[in-house]
């Protein structure tokens, strides 16, 4: 296969477009239908075989702009400095005397030949960058280029100490030229691979501590597990829908005709819910993680899910119709600093929540609900009322109890977590969004 | 592949040439994809808002090529029987009932039982053959010798089972029907699906189409859109009309117009006779174009500079 296209393929994987072999192969054969002649319908045909939504188009249409760029390296030489005499009456090596005269495809192509020795393909950290510039050089030929610049220097005449000084120049540029070449192509390789290592980190990394500007790819990643889970458990559901023809019920249902069999009965569809209550305590100390565990947990509502959403602080509300009204988003912000919410943000009151939550929730609860309590436990030393959480976990089917603290934390000063901790299903320490995960995922398990 | 339709196929204008003397203008890059799609033999997946075209692209294809449109809505719940085949359960049940007698002639009365379950073994295939055969859009497309357009409108609506069925036909053409066996299509059949991008659609399908993203047009295709559609326009008005459109896609509205709604407003402005925008104007018929009240409000409140934008555009 063509070496351009390949490697133009493997550019677009490190950036982040999952291409796979018979997609390349696609291109492959696009490529041989179109050729590379016109550059509009060039970029169109690997478009459509390559990338394959939006997205990945916005990528591919960037790195097809970088990569089959007519854009060359400039190189600033010293040609008009110097005359042609100069390197008649020196011997001077290939690299000194492409600077001198100004053959710029010259060092373009030895550049790009110095590039490919040097394997700059395999470039993926920032701080590998002077590695490779030393890499490039060398290979180019600068130890030659140094010795005649120190010879030239030290003769003494006019002339001589003038090519010396050129070509001091000329170096200088070419080390900002090959700087620039290799960052251009770190720009290009390293995209994806850096991404990569930043979701790793973010997955693992407390939620209590991700900076406001890694708050869009928290929301990124949190899509993406929430789409599987969500592939997941949906597929279960539905195997229970098919229309298939439901014999049995046929026979019943023609008892009526005599054994005539005309009105055929149809197996029909049903569909298992999870039915979610959540009480979120939103003071000041949990707030972060309730962010991301509402997004969590509403980007699954539509499909899997149905939801009933209470917070509290001081005392207890019910904001599901938040999340009906507004976007996710915007219902989280609401949420997040109380605004416009019939609540006292004043100290945490487990105690009080539970109570104002036995008067406006308790009803709704079945043998089907799960209720999921998020917070820390810390009732600033009021009476916490294990009792009514007792009586909640009676009439639910589970109690999941998600902590943000370590476990070595529960149980001292004013947290409650172990006078709590009898009636909870499970109890869990939850701080990382892969913490979250796997408790989501084992609430739609069952 | 399909050989004898290949004179459509030689150049890239030749398509947006015959697209365009059909009513569609489309631009290179679709025209492009469309080309491609002919020489691979491969399926093209139409991706973008709502109102583009998408759905009219696959229509016009089928005009272009004087083929069948054979077209199956997608919705959640879709599967196999409705959308490959299905067995005519109630005519096997009457036919059953209505040969019980012809059973006592074949079966002779003299005959032990199991000479008689030989008997009838020979007839067994009798009620699974191609009469009992109800032909839903996917197959009926593999069907046709000629060859047809398949259209799988809004394929994200589809449950991801649904789309996992669709593999077999998207990369091999072919489904097999267990009683019957493997049914084959003397031509391929072009096929496109569309999806407004309610949810991602799952990778191996992708993988098997080609992808073309349709933008919103911008003011020139626009324009060369409304002139078709709209002969009788003037050209004054044309401009100022697209132009406005334009500006509202600009704003944060909640629907955006489609090209169909710019058509649309095309045709109501011809109908009263409007020469130039002006805000009244404007006004009194923005909910052709807009679907939204509270779009309208957003709309209404810069109406006048946006209308004047929109006749200076135009010039004097």
């Amino acid at each position: 296969m063509d070496q351009v296209l390949q490697n133009f393929i493997s550019v677009l994987r490190e950036s982040g477009v999952p291409v796979s072999i018979s997609e390349t192969l696609d291109a492959a054969h696009a490529l041989e239908i179109v050729g590379y002649g016109d550059r509009k319908v060039l970029k169109d045909s690997l478009g459509s075989s390559l990338a394959k939504s939006a997205r990945e188009r916005e990528v591919f249409d960037r790195c097809f702009d970088q990569y089959f760029t007519l854009e060359m390296p400039s190189v600033e030489t010293a040609s008009d400095r110097c005359g042609e005499s100069a390197q008649t009456e020196f011997p001077l090596s290939p690299l000194s005397r492409m600077l001198l005269v100004g053959d710029t495809p010259g060092l373009i192509a030895s550049m790009f030949q110095a590039a490919r020795r040097a394997n700059l393909e395999s470039l993926r950290y920032p701080t590998q960058k002077a590695f490779f510039a030393m890499r490039m050089l060398d290979t180019m030929g600068s130890g030659e280029l140094d010795r005649d610049i120190a010879q030239l220097g030290e003769s003494g005449s006019p002339l001589p100490l003038k090519i010396s000084a050129d070509l001091a120049d000329a170096r200088r540029s070419l080390f900002e030229s090959i700087i620039k070449f290799i960052e251009d192509r770190f720009e290009m390789l390293s995209n994806g691979t850096y991404n990569h290592l930043i979701e790793d980190y973010l997955r693992n990394s407390r939620l209590t501590h991700i900076e406001e500007r890694d708050l869009h790819r928290m929301h990124a990643i949190i899509q993406k597990m929430v789409k599987r889970l969500n592939d997941l458990h949906s597929r279960r559901k539905r195997t229970a829908r098919r229309g298939m023809l439901d014999f049995k019920r046929t026979l019943r249902k023609n008892i009526t005709y005599e054994g005539y069999l005309f009105v055929p009965a149809w197996k029909t569809k049903k569909i298992e819910r999870p039915d979610i209550i959540v009480i979120c305590d939103i003071s000041r100390s949990v707030s972060r993680l309730v962010r991301f565990f509402l997004l969590f947990l509403y980007s699954l509502n539509r499909e899997v899910a149905r939801i009933r959403s209470f917070v509290f602080c001081s005392n207890l509300t019910e904001v599901t119709e938040y999340f009906e009204k507004y976007p996710v988003e915007a219902a989280l912000a609401v949420i997040q600093n109380g605004a416009g919410l019939d609540i006292l943000m004043g100290r945490t009151d487990y105690g009080r929540a539970l109570q104002d939550f036995r008067e406006n929730g308790m009803d709704s609860l079945t043998r089907n609900t799960t209720v999921i309590i998020l917070g820390d436990a810390r009732s600033n030393f009021s009476d916490p009322r294990p009792d009514i959480l007792r009586s909640i976990s009676q009439r639910c089917k589970r109690l999941l109890w998600m902590n943000p603290e370590v476990p070595t934390f529960w149980g001292t000063g004013d947290s409650e977590m172990y006078r709590y901790s009898p009636y909870c299903t499970l109890l869990q320490e939850c701080n990382t969004l892969n913490h979250l995960e796997r408790i989501i995922g084992s609430l739609l398990r069952h | 592949m399909n050989s004898a339709l290949d004179p459509k196929f030689t150049e890239i204008d030749q398509i947006s040439e015959g697209y365009r003397a059909a009513g569609y203008i489309c631009n290179r890059s679709i025209a492009t994809t469309l080309y491609l799609a002919h020489h691979l033999g491969k399926p093209v997946l139409v991706e973008g808002p709502a109102g583009v075209g998408k759905t009219d692209l696959a229509k016009t294809m089928a005009t272009y090529l004087e083929l069948p449109l054979i077209r199956l809505q997608c919705y959640e719940g879709l599967d196999e029987s409705k959308a490959l085949y299905e067995w005519k359960y109630g005519k096997q049940l009457l036919y059953t009932q209505l040969l019980k007698d012809k059973l006592d002639r074949i079966i002779d009365p003299e005959e032990n039982l199991s000479e008689s379950m030989e008997k009838l073994h020979r007839y067994e295939d009798v009620f699974f053959s191609k009469k009992f055969l109800e032909p839903r859009p996917l197959l009926k497309a593999l069907e046709q010798a000629e060859g047809a357009v398949l259209l799988i409108d809004e394929v994200d609506k589809a449950d991801d089972e649904f789309e996992a069925f669709l593999l077999e036909i998207l990369s091999d053409f072919q489904v097999s029907i267990p009683e019957i066996g493997t049914i084959q299509p003397g031509t391929r059949p072009y096929v496109f699906l569309t999806s407004n991008s309610t949810r991602e659609l799952s990778e191996a399908l992708k993988r098997r189409c080609l992808h073309l993203f349709i933008p919103f047009p911008d003011a020139s295709l626009e324009r060369d859109i409304v002139r078709t559609r709209v002969p009788g326009i003037s050209g004054r008005l044309e401009i100022q009309l697209v132009t406005f459109i334009q500006q509202i896609r600009q704003m944060d509205v909640k629907k955006p117009p489609s090209i169909g709604e710019t058509i649309d407003w095309a045709r109501v402005l011809l109908l009263l006779h409007a020469n130039d925008l002006n805000p009244d104007l404007v006004r009194e018929t923005l909910h052709v174009i807009l679907k939204f009240e509270e779009d309208i409000r957003i709309v209404s409140q810069n109406i006048f500079t946006m209308t004047d934008i929109s006749v200076r555009s135009a010039g004097n």
